[in-house]
């Protein structure tokens, strides 16, 4: 029993942070219809902000999440600058942007490589060390802390999304981009809102996972695949269809490495993925059948 | 002084011609203007005032002279009706000559590119033989592995990123049964092959109902998890970074040089068997039919009757086999084969050498694969900078180039077309009273000439009204006048019987008005203004001003 809230509980922690970056993919897909495949990039590139705050500034937690936050935010303006405000109305758009975005990656990983080293990087504790016993359960600190900050973080966006006007424009270019562009919506300047609100959300994933996992130059490429298979088996797009994915997925992964063991997880995964994809090809939500085609 | 360069102002006086037989009337001198050339007027306005830009040439085709005799026999591709190089026999228009005119010069660069390739390695210098020799093994496979995603990405329209995955679980079985099996060189290919199909089979299936990008990123997904499972699984050696120890066709007793050459050349004729593939796929009925069905129009395609997705899965299945037997020559080449062929590094590099050299053309995914080999292996003491420039060539191809190097020559035709268009509605000067696009709606094309002239008329005639030929009208409106007057009365005379000015007698001696015919029979003219003339001279020279000023209006 405590194997299975222990397998559960891990779950539930990685479902949240690769939910994170699964949101990020889809928000920027639906709303500025590129396929970002730069998050890994923009993963690696926040966890050495962070590393850099944490050594040049302070080790505060508050200070390394928000430089975290910060150079996530910063990468996904970067990108945003190189690839969508230069090919957004160029023929080809979505091939082309998502080949820049790989592109990116590459420059940017290897990049990181060669000023940083190969050497792997350590954050110090965010959460500190304690932990929390709750109907018989131990849970950790850096557990609830990843929990609590990503449905923080998650809960943050989502209310700016629906309350402000910025999120007003940028549901509205979800719905329908051209006509979002002819009643006044810059795609230009929504495109910068979105690109930097995901890239912080990328941002404080890799402060997350820096909890777990070391960070590396190409660290970036396992939350990028695993949020982009979410975002896939979600329905990209769909805010509350990535999160139904990251629970389904999560559980996936709990109940196959409890069952079968640990290297049949992404086996079992994409088993997953591609018989909910076989049944509905837009994903668990779908919603946007028809709503980007550019 | 030059008569003509006299200004209109000047004391110019005409004399009457007929004043020596005592013109009755009329004037006999009158101060007026030298009357300009009314060809200058023409020529002014048929001038062709737009500044001419260089821009390109015409197309430069390659023209044999030919026997007479033999203009229309031609080679031709048994057993098709193809003749190499689309050769056209035809007369030249000026010597009447024969002759024959190449108009496809495709073929012609490929043979020299490859035999460039071929004869490479005797050219390679001292000292860098080897490392030369490795890297153009390389090239040979990759551009082989990419001139079948190209087939995949571009003919078919199927986006998978999951050819290497294909070449890779091919070579990592087949390595594996050679190892424990023992299977000779030449039978790793042929097994790759069954491989291929299976693989591909099983994940061309999701490509049935995804479309593009879901099924983009799935094979991302894919090429990850295969990675994830050879690396972990103890068959295929999780420990050594690879699987090595297949039978190779390269024999280890050979000197070093020889055994690079062997592969350098076997990397080759696989390369040329891809191109013979890509050929064969692209250029035939199946090329053809998805030729029909691009992305998004597949709808259309289906009405029409063609079998888009049986024409894609076709291409996928046959890509497949085609990747399996690369990845079984592959282990065949280097013994066995390394993780990194699963690594999401090779996916990038491999989707730049397709981007650089252009997506669904082989020539660009063999000059794309050349340019990002060269970087990657024969630069190889460069570091991680070599990575970044391939991005950066990537970036910019991508940011700058519609379809990778190969496509540069249509988007700079369409560039300059647009240009061209630009600069052509400059010219959209009001030449004639008609513009060109209502000139098409006219039927009486005489009717646009005749407003062409009148305009041109009255510019010049417009000159002539100054106050001296005013001054000479109200001295004497009847009899001989100057020139310059006597112009502009027979164009005023002339003028349509519509909205034409007359006047009026009030009594038997006056008072005139003046009025303006209907130009309709049975409709009344309109009186134009309520002043009253008492006078003859003093109405006519009233019409003549009232039809100056309409001329300086119009």
């Amino acid at each position: 029993m405590d194997d299975l809230v222990f397998i559960l509980s891990n779950a539930v922690v990685v479902a949240c942070i690769y939910g994170l970056v699964a949101i990020a993919v889809s928000i920027t897909w639906s709303s500025l219809g590129l396929l970002n495949l730069g998050y890994g990039f923009i993963f690696s590139f926040a966890g050495y902000g962070a590393y850099l705050a944490a050594k040049m500034i302070s080790a505060h937690p508050l200070v390394i999440a928000s430089a975290g936050i910060l150079t996530g935010a910063l990468g996904g303006i970067i990108i945003c600058l190189l690839v969508f405000i230069p090919l957004h109305d160029k023929p080809n758009f979505t091939i082309r942007g998502m080949t820049a975005t790989l592109a990116i990656s590459l420059m940017g990983s290897q990049g990181l490589l060669w000023w940083f080293g190969p050497l792997s990087k350590s954050l110090p504790d965010l959460f500190g060390v304690w932990q929390v016993s709750l109907f018989g359960i131990v849970f950790t600190s850096d557990k609830l802390g990843i929990v609590g900050c990503s449905i923080l973080m998650l809960t943050f966006v989502l209310l700016w999304m629906k309350g402000s006007r910025r999120g007003l424009e940028i549901r509205a270019m979800m719905m329908n981009p051209h006509a979002a562009s002819i009643v006044g919506i810059g795609i230009r300047s929504t495109g910068f809102y979105v690109m930097a609100i995901t890239g912080a959300m990328a941002g404080l994933a890799s402060v997350l996972l820096s909890q777990t996992y070391y960070i590396a130059p190409f660290s970036g490429l396992t939350p990028l695949i695993k949020g982009v298979s979410i975002a896939l088996c979600g329905g990209l797009g769909s805010v509350q269809g990535a999160v139904i994915a990251a629970i389904i997925l999560g559980l996936v992964e709990a109940m196959t490495s409890r069952l079968l063991g640990g290297q049949y997880v992404l086996i079992t995964q994409f088993l997953t993925i591609i018989t909910i994809l076989l049944i509905r090809p837009r994903g668990v939500a779908g919603i946007l059948d028809r709503a980007r085609e550019q | 002084m030059n008569d003509d360069a006299k200004p209109a102002s000047s004391p110019y006086r005409w004399r009457n011609p007929l004043a020596v037989w005592g013109a009755k009337g009329g004037n006999y001198e009158v101060p007026s203007i030298q009357v300009p050339d009314p060809r200058t007027v023409w020529d002014e306005n048929t001038a062709y005032k737009v500044r001419l830009h260089k821009v390109g040439r015409m197309k430069h085709y390659i023209i044999w002279p030919a026997n007479a005799s033999r203009l229309w026999s031609r080679w031709r591709w048994w057993p098709t009706r193809r003749n190499p190089l689309h050769v056209r026999g035809l007369y030249n228009r000026k010597t009447l000559k024969a002759e024959k005119k190449i108009l496809d010069r495709r073929p012609v660069y490929w043979a020299l590119a490859l035999l460039a390739l071929a004869v490479a390695p005797f050219l390679f210098p001292e000292g860098l033989e080897n490392t030369l020799l490795t890297a153009g093994a390389i090239f040979g496979i990759f551009a082989a592995v990419n001139i079948c995603w190209t087939l995949i990405i571009g003919t078919a329209s199927i986006f998978s990123l999951a050819s290497y995955a294909v070449v890779g679980v091919a070579a990592f079985i087949t390595s594996w049964l050679s190892i424990n099996y023992g299977l000779p060189w030449w039978q790793l290919p042929l097994i790759g092959m069954v491989i291929g199909f299976l693989f591909g089979g099983l994940i061309a299936l999701p490509a049935m109902r995804l479309d593009g990008f879901y099924y983009a990123l799935l094979t991302l997904g894919l090429n990850e998890l295969c990675r994830v499972y050879f690396t972990t699984s103890k068959e295929f050696g999780s420990a050594s970074g690879g699987l090595y120890g297949a039978s190779t066709y390269i024999d280890s007793d050979w000197p070093p040089l020889v055994q690079s050459l062997v592969g350098y050349y076997g990397a080759f004729a696989l390369m040329v068997a891809a191109l013979f593939l890509f050929r064969f796929t692209n250029g035939k009925r199946l090329g053809r039919v998805l030729r029909m069905a691009p992305e998004k129009r597949e709808a259309f395609a289906e009405a029409t009757g063609v079998d888009y997705k049986r024409a894609r899965v076709t291409i996928f299945l046959l890509t497949s086999i085609a990747l399996g037997f690369i990845g079984g020559f592959y282990a065949a080449q280097y013994r066995g084969v390394a993780f990194s062929i699963f690594g999401f590094e090779t996916v990038l590099l491999g989707l730049a050498m397709l981007t650089i050299g252009g997506i669904g053309k082989a020539e660009g995914a063999v000059l794309g694969t050349l340019i990002v080999v060269v970087l990657d292996k024969v630069l190889i003491t460069w570091g991680p900078i070599r990575h970044i420039l391939i991005g950066a060539l990537m970036l910019g191809v991508v940011l700058f180039l519609n379809n990778g190097l190969y496509g540069m020559k249509r988007q700079f035709y369409a560039w300059r077309d647009k240009k061209k268009g630009e600069w052509r509605s400059t010219r959209a000067e009001k030449g004639g009273e008609a513009l060109p696009e209502e000139a098409t709606e006219t039927d009486d094309k005489d009717d646009l000439y005749h407003r062409r002239f009148d305009k041109m008329q009255r510019d010049y005639l417009k000159k002539l009204v100054c106050d001296e030929v005013i001054a000479e009208h109200k001295a004497k409106p009847l009899g001989q006048h100057s020139e310059a007057l006597e112009r502009l009365l027979l164009y005023f005379r002339r003028a349509p019987q519509e909205d034409k000015y007359a006047l009026h007698r009030a009594g038997p001696n006056g008072p005139y008005k003046i009025v303006a015919f209907s130009g309709m029979r049975g409709t009344s003219p309109r009186i134009v203004e309520d002043r009253e003339y008492t006078t003859i001279e003093e109405a006519y020279h009233g019409v003549f001003m009232r039809r100056v000023h309409d001329l300086l209006e119009a």
